[in-house]
């Protein structure tokens, strides 16, 4: 019964009647038992942030995913439907060409994304995932729906205190929007004199083409640990 | 005055030709009253409808329907006349009637016989009655613990309605409000959902020119928030605004003249 399996759900997480972004990541991942979760927001079409991850390999999961562009929250989103992969390492159907093997050397067996939406509105996805190759049962797979809608409806009650124009508290402070990207973006706009978005596609390659995270890259651009030249391409100015 | 014009209704559709059966436009009625996803959705549309049904559907001369506002006091929405809709809106300004009653203790007053229960309403029985109404009832539109408002039904007859119809008003009290409340929350999802989604749009464009700053100017993130903002505010413009103007290169680094921690102090 759907009303029976969001109450039991809506108990676990709010015993005392408040969420945080990581509860609610926690409780994904225990209701439905996998080994992993995390809530992946996006906003026009492109990965904006993680509201929680349980783990760093659902950290992982998220960052390739927000510096790739790709991965099965992305497609989750964008088809608006789950979607499942019960065997990354051995697909029967390879994609995510980028995404799958970072994501596979992390441990990642089965990984499935849910969209996290309410009515019309579209907010992100649910990111599932397990050490061990294997399908969702029915059950779970209604437990992740279920949760996939909870999960939805608490980010959009946590937003709903914020006052207007703002990013509400809990989100600012609970949850991960890689700032730190978008500064290192803008500085490389500087040094390379190309616009932000063409920075960022710079700043993805780098971080992919030396096989580190958007991240790392970020904040080694933002700590004055690398440039990226016009001329010769990016450097280390530390003596 | 306005008085209600006198109806004669057959319930089985003897006085309107061999209509279609009442089962039918009940059960019809319940469909209409559930599709609230329509592209021109309105709650005044919605629940005119559902007066104009009860006055087709059961014993009644005529509905209305009174929805509370987000402060609380009721507001008459709907109504099947003119007659109908000023005697409503007598009940709010008096202060008194079965709407209100029902809406107060959340629970269907029915029966009321206007001749004879005077001393509960006294001014708005004097009025009804003036109007030509004899009986009234009111139910309530409410889901679980929410009330949202009440359906009035008059009657110019005296006499009961009866618990079948009684049973049927409600479920599609119930259908509607049900679709009303559904309704809220699309709308309230939509402002959240869209302030959530400026609100990260913005601060990504912040961050971005915070690092634009940073590198032009030489100063540290913190500074050139700080610049970004102390330049909004004596412009009166928005920070996004600002940043925005900052990266599409309309406004030029310099003229924001961030601190350098040299230079500060």
């Amino acid at each position: 019964m759907a009303d029976e399996r969001r109450r039991r759900i809506l108990k676990q997480l709010v015993p005392d009647g408040a969420t945080e972004p990581k509860r609610l990541c926690d409780v994904c991942a225990e209701v439905v038992g996998v080994t992993g979760a995390g809530i992946m927001l996006m906003a026009g079409g492109v990965p904006r942030g993680s509201v929680c991850t349980t783990n760093e390999v659902s950290l992982l999961v998220e960052e390739l995913q927000y510096a790739l562009g790709e991965g099965p929250c992305v497609d989750a989103y964008n088809l608006n439907e789950p979607v499942l992969e019960p065997d990354l390492a051995a697909p029967s159907v390879p994609r995510w060409l980028a995404f799958t093997q970072p994501a596979v050397e992390a441990g990642v067996r089965a990984i499935f994304g849910f969209p996290l939406q309410v009515g019309a509105v579209r907010l992100g996805a649910l990111n599932l995932y397990c050490d061990s190759p294997g399908s969702l049962s029915g059950e779970r797979h209604a437990d992740a729906l279920a949760m996939a809608d909870i999960a939805a409806q608490a980010v959009l009650v946590l937003q709903a205190k914020a006052p207007p124009g703002e990013l509400a508290a809990a989100l600012e402070t609970g949850s991960d929007f890689q700032w730190v990207v978008h500064q290192a973006a803008g500085m490389v706009s500087v040094q390379l004199g190309v616009s932000v978005a063409l920075a960022l596609v710079r700043l993805r390659a780098h971080a992919f083409g030396n096989n580190r995270s958007l991240r790392e890259v970020a904040q080694d651009v933002v700590g004055r640990r690398l440039r990226f030249d016009a001329q010769s391409g990016e450097k280390d100015p530390r003596p | 005055m306005l008085r209600v014009a006198k109806r004669t209704r057959g319930r089985d559709g003897a006085g309107r030709g061999m209509a279609v059966p009442r089962e039918m436009i009940l059960a019809r009625t319940f469909v209409e009253l559930a599709d609230s996803l329509v592209a021109d959705f309105d709650v005044v549309d919605l629940l005119t409808m559902l007066a104009e049904r009860c006055v087709e559907l059961f014993d009644v001369t005529e509905a209305g329907i009174m929805l509370a506002s987000a402060d609380g006091d009721l507001r008459v929405i709907a109504s099947s006349s003119e007659a109908m809709r000023v005697l409503e809106l007598f009940e709010l300004q008096s202060h008194e009637g079965p709407c209100l009653d029902c809406y107060r203790t959340k629970h269907a007053v029915l029966n009321q016989d206007l001749d004879t229960i005077g001393g509960r309403w006294p001014a708005f029985s004097v009025e009804a009655i003036a109007a030509g109404f004899h009986s009234v009832h009111a139910l309530p539109l409410r889901l679980r613990d929410t009330t949202i408002g009440a359906l009035n039904l008059f009657r110019q007859d005296r006499g009961t309605m009866g618990q079948s119809d009684i049973d049927a008003a409600q479920a599609l009290a119930d259908a509607a409000t049900i679709t009303i409340l559904q309704h809220r929350a699309v709308i309230e999802t939509n402002i959240v959902n869209n302030q959530m989604q400026l609100a990260l749009t913005s601060r990504v464009l912040i961050e971005q020119a915070k690092g634009i700053l940073t590198e032009r100017s030489g100063v540290e993130m913190d500074q050139a928030f700080a610049a970004l903002r102390s330049y909004a505010r004596s412009h009166n413009q928005r920070l996004a605004d600002v940043a925005t103007a900052l990266i599409d290169g309309t406004l030029d680094a310099s003229t924001l003249r961030p601190h350098s921690p040299s230079t500060a102090r």
